[in-house]
């Protein structure tokens, strides 16, 4: 029988040793390991919600193409869906798995920004030609993390094939007149959601909007308002559409989208990407031209119409292939061709002067009817400065959803949510 | 060759190294990481941690530790008996005589990977467009209500794991002698007296085990829940892992997640010692 002797042993164990600390080593299927500085960089990473969604990732890609090709370099892509986008994101970038450029909605910007890893992207920002409110929702904390690709707002679309079948004409302008023009259009039956509000925990967030048309601030100063009587009567009048059938149970952004191109819903929110989703996704290749959008109907005659800013930056995390997913940014972003043909394919208007002026998009009328009726009074969420604002929103969206079920009357759950959301402000 | 010999125990122990490394870096600490980080006020975005004492399991024992216990007695519960009573029945049928392919076909659900079952059911369950409405005519909210939605994750996390249950129980019911049952039908036994005077006792144990492996799963049970409900409506189908994965990946805490996550172990190591003494007797 074979024996081993120490020095044979050692010189396994050695072996084996070695193995692990290669494999330890191995740089990850993203291309990650340690960060690292290159202006040369050949490849680098983008990250990319959109790529996993049918209706924009054929744009996205061509974009990814083109500038693969004009600056001979290798793009890697990895996608998340959207609902699970931040958390992949950030624990990617805690781990130090995440590289290149990265999409973010705007609402992410400060949690990602609090954990140092961003590169400033002030030069490339300097040189784009971004409009001023395109350039402050990629600003944090004075430094320039993202630039703007796309800026516009949330707002409500109606499909006025369905109004008029329902006999509402014209759009409603205030809560009242839209309560009533939702219980016409639940008379038409046949399985019509009147209005396909998110109702889901995951976009709950819709609800905040509403809350501000009933008077309440959210925030003021550093003083959460939720469960003031302004966000409770918001709270108590969804509740009240929730019963009433009005709006549905168990609806998120894409069931609200799937609802809405099958002409099975008469309003639903979205940002403007609407068009662009509906149109891949509808039987009725005619229902964009029925789609308006429409000013979110105001408590009282004189009221401002209350929408929710939105958009993407592209921001780029510092080390290994930093100076050319920069340089990619910009280009996805600023190049004029590139964001008017990007316009022209998902309807995303553009965050440059010269885009915006380029006849593609200012000859395009949903979108101007869009800024004229939802961005133009749109604001940020006030929320959006705390790097734990998901958490916030979270925390009231989970609350609102105990209303809508009869779990909690809306006093007590909104006053839960404003103690759950406190310690999460900073 | 003339290095010192290793003994036998010396060459055992050796061969443990890797192994023993390798539990080390991938179980041990992480473990032992995960339980400190209990003591601290730790967020996954920010830098650095304050030492908090207790105060993260007070936190949790005084609000969210007990709904949380709640959801994950309930799914457990549900999620272990049903596929216990349909399994243990289709194993008596199969063992009865039913034709072996049905083996195979009742197997199906097992080999389809979780997530793609959970959406499968989250389709089958829309309030909007699923199938059971459309085929009930209704237009219930399955998983939007607190109730429906826990018997909804109850039920799908049923159809994926009665097979394992039936496939143990069968091999259970073949390992039993015919003769007992033939010589207690001699004796005038009927079918119903026969399973609980012969087949029972002698599948007590092997069911017992059976039970308790798939309890001990369904409560550290994910994915089911996570893709149909999310932990919702409300929490009503937040469970312990799910809570945990909410409060460290979505609200960044860590120190409340692992908190909560090592009061979840104490009790999962009490039902390992359940069923470490099972397997001994």
């Amino acid at each position: 029988m074979n024996t081993l002797n120490r020095r044979a042993v050692l010189r396994l164990a050695g072996l084996s040793a070695l193995g692990a600390a290669v494999a330890a080593c191995a740089p990850d299927a993203a291309g990650g390991g340690a960060p690292k500085g290159d202006a040369a960089a050949k490849a680098f990473g983008f990250t990319s919600w959109s790529l996993n969604e049918e209706a924009q990732k054929g744009a996205v890609q061509a974009v990814l193409d083109a500038y693969a090709a004009r600056a001979k370099v290798t793009i890697n892509p990895a996608s998340f869906p959207y609902n699970e986008y931040l958390n992949q994101v950030t624990l990617k970038l805690r781990g130090g798995q995440l590289t290149g450029a990265v999409q973010l909605d705007i609402s992410w910007l400060a949690a990602l920004a609090a954990m140092g890893r961003l590169k400033d992207l002030g030069a490339q920002a300097a040189g784009g030609g971004y409009t001023d409110v395109a350039l402050g929702s990629g600003q944090f904390g004075g430094k320039q993390l993202g630039l703007p690709w796309t800026t516009g707002s949330i707002g409500l679309v109606a499909n006025t094939e369905l109004l008029k079948k329902a006999g509402v004409d014209g759009m409603p302008a205030t809560v009242e007149e839209f309560e009533a023009a939702l219980r016409k259009v639940a008379k038409l039956g046949g399985g019509i959601t009147p209005y396909a509000a998110a109702t889901k925990a995951a976009q709950l967030k819709d609800i905040l909007p509403w809350m501000r048309t009933f008077g309440s601030p959210l925030l003021e100063g550093d003083t959460i308002t939720v469960g003031d009587d302004a966000s409770v009567a918001a709270v108590e009048w969804y509740k009240k559409l929730y019963d009433d059938k009005l709006i549905a149970p168990d609806v998120d952004r894409f069931d609200a989208r799937a609802l809405f191109a099958q002409g099975k819903a008469a309003f639903y929110d979205d940002a403007i990407i609407t068009r662009g989703v509906v149109a891949s996704q509808s039987p009725d290749k005619s229902l964009t031209e029925k789609m308006a959008p429409l000013a979110r109907p105001v408590l009282k005659a004189g009221d401002t119409p209350q929408a929710l800013l939105w958009g993407h930056v592209i921001v780029v995390v510092d080390g290994e292939g930093s100076d050319a997913a920069a340089d990619f940014a910009a280009y996805a972003t600023s190049d004029t061709a590139t964001v008017a043909s990007f316009f022209e394919k998902v309807k995303l208007p553009p965050t440059t002067t010269a885009g915006l002026a380029d006849p593609k998009v200012s000859g395009d009328t949903f979108t101007a009817d869009w800024t004229e009726k939802i961005t133009k009074t749109a604001t940020a969420n006030p929320f959006w400065r705390y790097a734990g604002y998901a958490q916030i929103e979270a925390a009231i969206a989970e609350q609102v959803q105990a209303v809508l079920v009869g779990r909690s009357p809306a006093k007590e759950a909104l006053a839960k949510a404003a103690e759950t959301a406190r310690p999460l402000q900073k | 060759m003339n290095g010192r010999r290793l003994t036998d125990g010396q060459f055992a122990w050796l061969l443990m190294v890797p192994g023993v490394a390798l539990f080390l870096a991938i179980i041990a600490y992480p473990l032992v990481s995960a339980l400190v980080t209990g003591f601290f006020e730790q967020s996954l975005v920010r830098p650095g941690r304050s030492f908090v004492g207790l105060a993260n399991f007070a936190d949790l024992l005084g609000g969210d530790f007990w709904p949380v216990l709640s959801n994950t007695l309930v799914f457990t519960l549900g999620a272990t008996i049903a596929p216990f009573v349909i399994g243990y029945a289709l194993a008596l049928a199969l063992d009865a005589g039913l034709p072996g392919w049905l083996r195979g076909v009742f197997l199906f659900p097992w080999v389809i990977p979780g997530v793609v079952v959970s959406f499968l059911w989250l389709w089958i369950f829309n309030a909007n467009y699923g199938v059971l409405n459309g085929l009930l005519g209704t237009q219930v909210s399955w998983l939007g209500d607190p109730v429906t939605a826990m018997v909804a994750v109850i039920v799908t996390k049923t159809w994926a794991s009665f097979p394992w249950m039936m496939v143990m129980l069968l091999a259970g019911l073949q390992t039993m002698p015919k003769e007992l049952h033939e010589a207690a039908a001699v004796d005038g036994a009927g079918a119903v007296r026969r399973f609980r005077s012969v087949t029972v006792p002698h599948m007590r144990h092997i069911a017992g085990i059976a039970f308790l492996l798939e309890f001990i799963w369904n409560f550290q049970h994910f994915d089911t829940i996570y893709v149909l409900t999310g932990g919702g409506p409300a929490g009503a189908t937040k469970t312990f892992a799910v809570a945990v994965y909410d409060t460290a990946f979505k609200g960044f805490d860590l120190g409340h997640a692992t908190a909560l996550g090592g009061l979840w172990m104490l009790l999962l190591l009490v039902l390992m010692v359940f069923y470490l003494r099972k397997e001994n007797t």
